[in-house]
């Protein structure tokens, strides 16, 4: 086991190398000209070289990758282009809001595409599995942005019950306001989320029922409903667990879409703002941080896994 | 359609870049009273108390008005920072300033604070906040972008204290545009920033002390900014107790938020007028933003062939300018059609000038004396920005028909900035762009002189860079004008763009708030000043 996170961990190290590699070059050969954001034209010239310079912008790209590199081993994500602000504390500030939307949402939407899949598989083909599946299919097309706006038509233009925007009522500082908030964007992502889940477990519930300790069960003469729950589960759960790892960086970066349609004071809006401005550092620190996440996930999804299943520990 | 809205982002930030003199405006729409008394005309009696919450499309950058280049943070700093003056249809309202005069031979500027003045935390307001605000804009480690206009022909304006409500600004050479970059200052205070080497990362930026009619309260990134009432407010205590800035990232979302009431002022779109009109809740007020749109002529392209005179009044010719309005902009109402390069807040303007307009057989007549023929033009269009795209799918149908064919080349926002503020690209004709320059025609001179730094079309006419230089000093306002209204002629007679229109932008108010009218509407910052505005 521990042989296996070490392996794992070293095998980390490359592709972080790679990523943070990947990362700078794409954003530096994007077009676009960070200082632009700094310019007006009434400015001179010499104006504009001066702050280039200021901004370290004028270096060859591999000194200001080795910069980069350098100030993240110490700790340091840069600062913002546009508002100088340290990259590392905006994403701290921002992290909470965006866990805690993303980790009720896709809280919900496991707890909910348990139940829905396993149903849904056990009754392949059946009404019930065909209605399971159109809101699933409704679920994977429907943009979310329009799904939220629809939401937030109903339920805040029309019936008053919630509010359409933000994380807070101004000057308000009480979680239960901020669960009212949360309600509507918490929704929308659960429902996306949901969608997908439910598809992989009703798929995965499919392959196990055809297993031989099926119908050993049913031989045993357990009733379906135990057979579903008490032993088909378990094992529906090993893919879960995979899910569940790859969710560990939607955590932390957040919905763009929904984040922004809602004003939520997330990362995702953050990254959307740095984008459009060509804030550098600042888009780098989210990716990096991100993939970071993704990569951890992976690693905690494989220890569980070998928890869960004794083979995998045999085999890694 | 959310990817639409971020690019329509972009293009607001590419506009802000073009956006020199941020302070300065008229309202056609309303009649500001400058100077007027608090008393307001409306029959409703002013209350006191409430609050109000304006919509912002971001985070704003930084709450420093040396530094503040984005529209957020100059919104912002409005209400946080008083201004020393500011300019209505050429007439000046005194903030912090009590007057200012100029000397007999326009060297000096005689500033006169009014007395009793005092910032957020209590402290003295004095000329000694003003000449430091004025050395930190001109020191070069402090990076404000406000240098450039506080040197002329290379050497500073000097601000020197004479006493505590006195600054003396002296200028190496005679300018009368100083006026209005006098206007987009807002002093700092210099107890709060003196010790700190570098104003723009400060700190203290982060819990700003102003002398605007708000003081800061609380500021949630990503959520709202709140400001509240300041009581020693040099134009009167304010009305409201608090103004909340909202950020609301998308405007889908944000138009319902404010029928919804969770926003009581937003910018709208011309398409969104109607909706927002059907609710009965709102005062829709359409205000000119001094902006001119206009289609863009590269002279300097690789064809070469807009270099001609004769060229490019065939194609303005081929358009027909209240077609283009409809088709950008939906309706007249929202834009009135262009003339000249100036936009009418700008002082001497005048559209009465000749024009090339709506006239295909002149236009066809002329690409022939020009010997042209089979001409193909590329036109860059920054894709999802939807005034962009529909004018040049409209320029390409229109000058189809007199044989000139256009390729429409639709390009990432960025990708898009970039070609069009490199002076060394030549591989495009034409674009649709827009500029705010303020109300100094002397800000447009970057625009058209030969060596301006945002002389984009490449135009270059020796007249036209001789009268720039000679309107930028001087000081007799009779002559000022002729030398104006030539230029425009002149430029009108080149036409060295295609002026579309002078765009307005269009404000919802929701109608519990009075007091509009003495607020001024002002470009890009919404309201001159917040104190006047009172819940009915």
């Amino acid at each position: 086991m521990r042989q296996l996170i070490i392996r794992r961990l070293l095998q980390t190290i490359p592709m972080l190398i790679f990523v943070s590699i990947a990362c700078f070059a794409m954003v530096k050969l994007a077009p676009g000209d960070p200082v632009l954001s700094f310019v007006t034209p009434n400015m001179h010239a010499e104006d504009i070289e001066r702050i280039r310079h200021n901004l370290g912008l004028d270096k060859p790209a591999y000194v200001q990758y080795l910069i980069w590199i350098k100030e993240i081993l110490s700790g340091n994500l840069g600062y913002s282009l546009i508002n100088h602000q340290p990259v590392l504390d905006q994403i701290v500030e921002r992290l909470p809001a965006t866990a805690g939307l993303m980790g009720v949402s896709i809280g919900l939407a496991f707890l909910l595409a348990i139940p829905l899949g396993l149903i849904a598989g056990a009754n392949r083909n059946r009404w019930v599995d065909k209605l399971i599946n159109l809101f699933s299919y409704i679920g994977i097309s429907v943009p979310l942005f329009w799904l939220a706006m629809l939401l937030m038509y109903f339920f805040s233009v029309k019936l008053h019950w919630l509010p359409s925007m933000g994380m807070r009522t101004i000057g308000i500082h009480s979680v239960f306001d901020v669960i009212k908030h949360g309600i509507l964007p918490c929704f929308v992502l659960a429902f996306g989320f949901l969608a997908v889940y439910v598809r992989y477990i009703r798929s995965s519930t499919i392959g196990q029922l055809k297993e031989d300790y099926v119908q050993i069960q049913y031989a045993f003469g357990s009733t379906k409903r135990t057979v579903l729950f008490r032993h088909v589960l378990k094992h529906v759960l090993l893919p879960v667990i995979t899910l569940l790892g790859m969710s560990l960086a939607d955590l932390v970066t957040g919905a763009i879409v929904t984040e922004t349609v809602f004003s939520w004071p997330g990362i995702g809006s953050l990254g959307m703002t740095a984008v459009r401005g060509m804030d550098y550092p600042v888009i780098m620190g989210i990716t990096l941080f991100s993939s970071v996440m993704l990569i951890v996930g992976n690693l905690v999804a494989d220890i569980l896994y070998g928890i869960a299943d004794p083979r995998i520990k045999t085999r890694g | 359609m959310i990817r639409r809205k971020s690019m329509f982002g972009i293009a607001a930030v590419l506009l802000l870049t073009l956006l020199v003199s941020a302070c300065s405006g008229n309202n056609a729409g309303t009649a500001p009273t400058p100077g007027s008394s608090n008393a307001p005309t409306n029959e409703s009696q002013p209350k006191e108390g409430g609050s109000l919450i304006i919509a912002v499309g971001a985070d704003p950058v930084i709450l420093n008005p040396n530094y503040a280049g984005d529209r957020v943070s100059l919104t912002i700093d409005q209400a946080l920072y008083a201004p020393l003056f500011q300019v209505n249809n050429g007439e000046k309202t005194f903030y912090l300033a009590e007057s200012l005069e100029p000397s007999e031979d326009n060297l000096t500027y005689t500033l006169k604070l009014k007395s009793g003045l005092t910032w957020h935390d209590g402290e003295k307001l004095t000329a000694d906040d003003v000449v430091f605000t004025i050395d930190k804009i001109l020191d070069e480690k402090q990076n404000s972008f406000l240098r450039g206009n506080f040197t002329i022909g290379g050497k500073p304006i000097q601000a020197v204290k004479v006493d505590d409500l006195t600054v003396e600004f002296k200028l190496p050479q005679v300018s009368p545009a100083f006026e209005a970059t006098l206007v987009q200052v807002s002093p700092i205070p210099k107890h709060i920033f003196e010790n700190e080497a570098d104003l723009e990362k400060s700190t203290k930026n982060k819990a700003p002390i102003g002398s605007g009619a708000f003081k800061f309260k609380e500021y949630k990134t990503g959520e709202y900014v709140t400001l509240e009432r300041f009581d020693g407010y040099v134009g009167g205590k304010p009305y409201l107790d608090s103004i909340t800035y909202r950020i609301a990232k998308d405007t889908n979302s944000a138009n319902l938020a404010l029928q919804n009431g969770e926003i009581n002022v937003k910018y709208v779109d011309p398409q969104d007028v109607g909706t927002i009109q059907a609710s009965n809740k709102f005062e829709i007020l359409p205000y000119s933003e001094g902006r001119l749109s206009y289609l863009l002529f590269n002279h300097n392209s690789d064809t070469g062939v807009l270099g001609k005179k004769e060229v490019r009044q065939a194609l303005s010719y081929a358009l027909n300018r209240d077609e283009l309005i409809q088709v950008a902009y939906t309706s007249n109402e929202y834009a009135d059609p262009a003339k000249s390069i100036l936009a009418p807040d700008a002082l001497f303007q005048t559209n009465d000038l000749v024009s090339f307009d709506n006239d295909a057989a002149k236009a066809k007549e002329l690409l022939e004396a020009a010997g042209v023929k089979g001409l193909k033009l590329r036109f860059i269009v920054s894709s999802g920005n939807k005034a962009q795209e529909s004018i040049s799918l409209y320029v390409q149908q229109k000058l189809k028909a007199v044989g000139v064919d256009v390729e429409i080349k639709a390009m990432d926002a960025s990708a898009y900035g970039e070609k069009f503020t490199n002076p060394k690209a030549t591989d495009y004709e034409l674009a649709a762009a827009g500029y705010i320059m303020g109300y100094d025609p002397d800000a447009y001179s970057i625009l058209f002189t030969s060596d301006g730094d945002a002389n984009y079309s490449h135009y270059s006419n020796k007249e036209v860079d001789e009268l720039f230089k000679q309107g930028a000093s001087e000081a007799d306002t009779a002559k000022r004008g002729d030398i104006y209204k030539k230029l425009q002629e002149i430029a009108a007679e080149d036409a060295p763009v295609y002026p579309i229109a002078y765009t307005k932008t269009i404000v919802a108010v929701d109608k519990k708030y009075g007091g509009l009218e003495e607020a001024v509407l002002k470009p890009v910052v919404i309201f001159e000043d917040l104190s006047k505005i009172y819940l009915k």
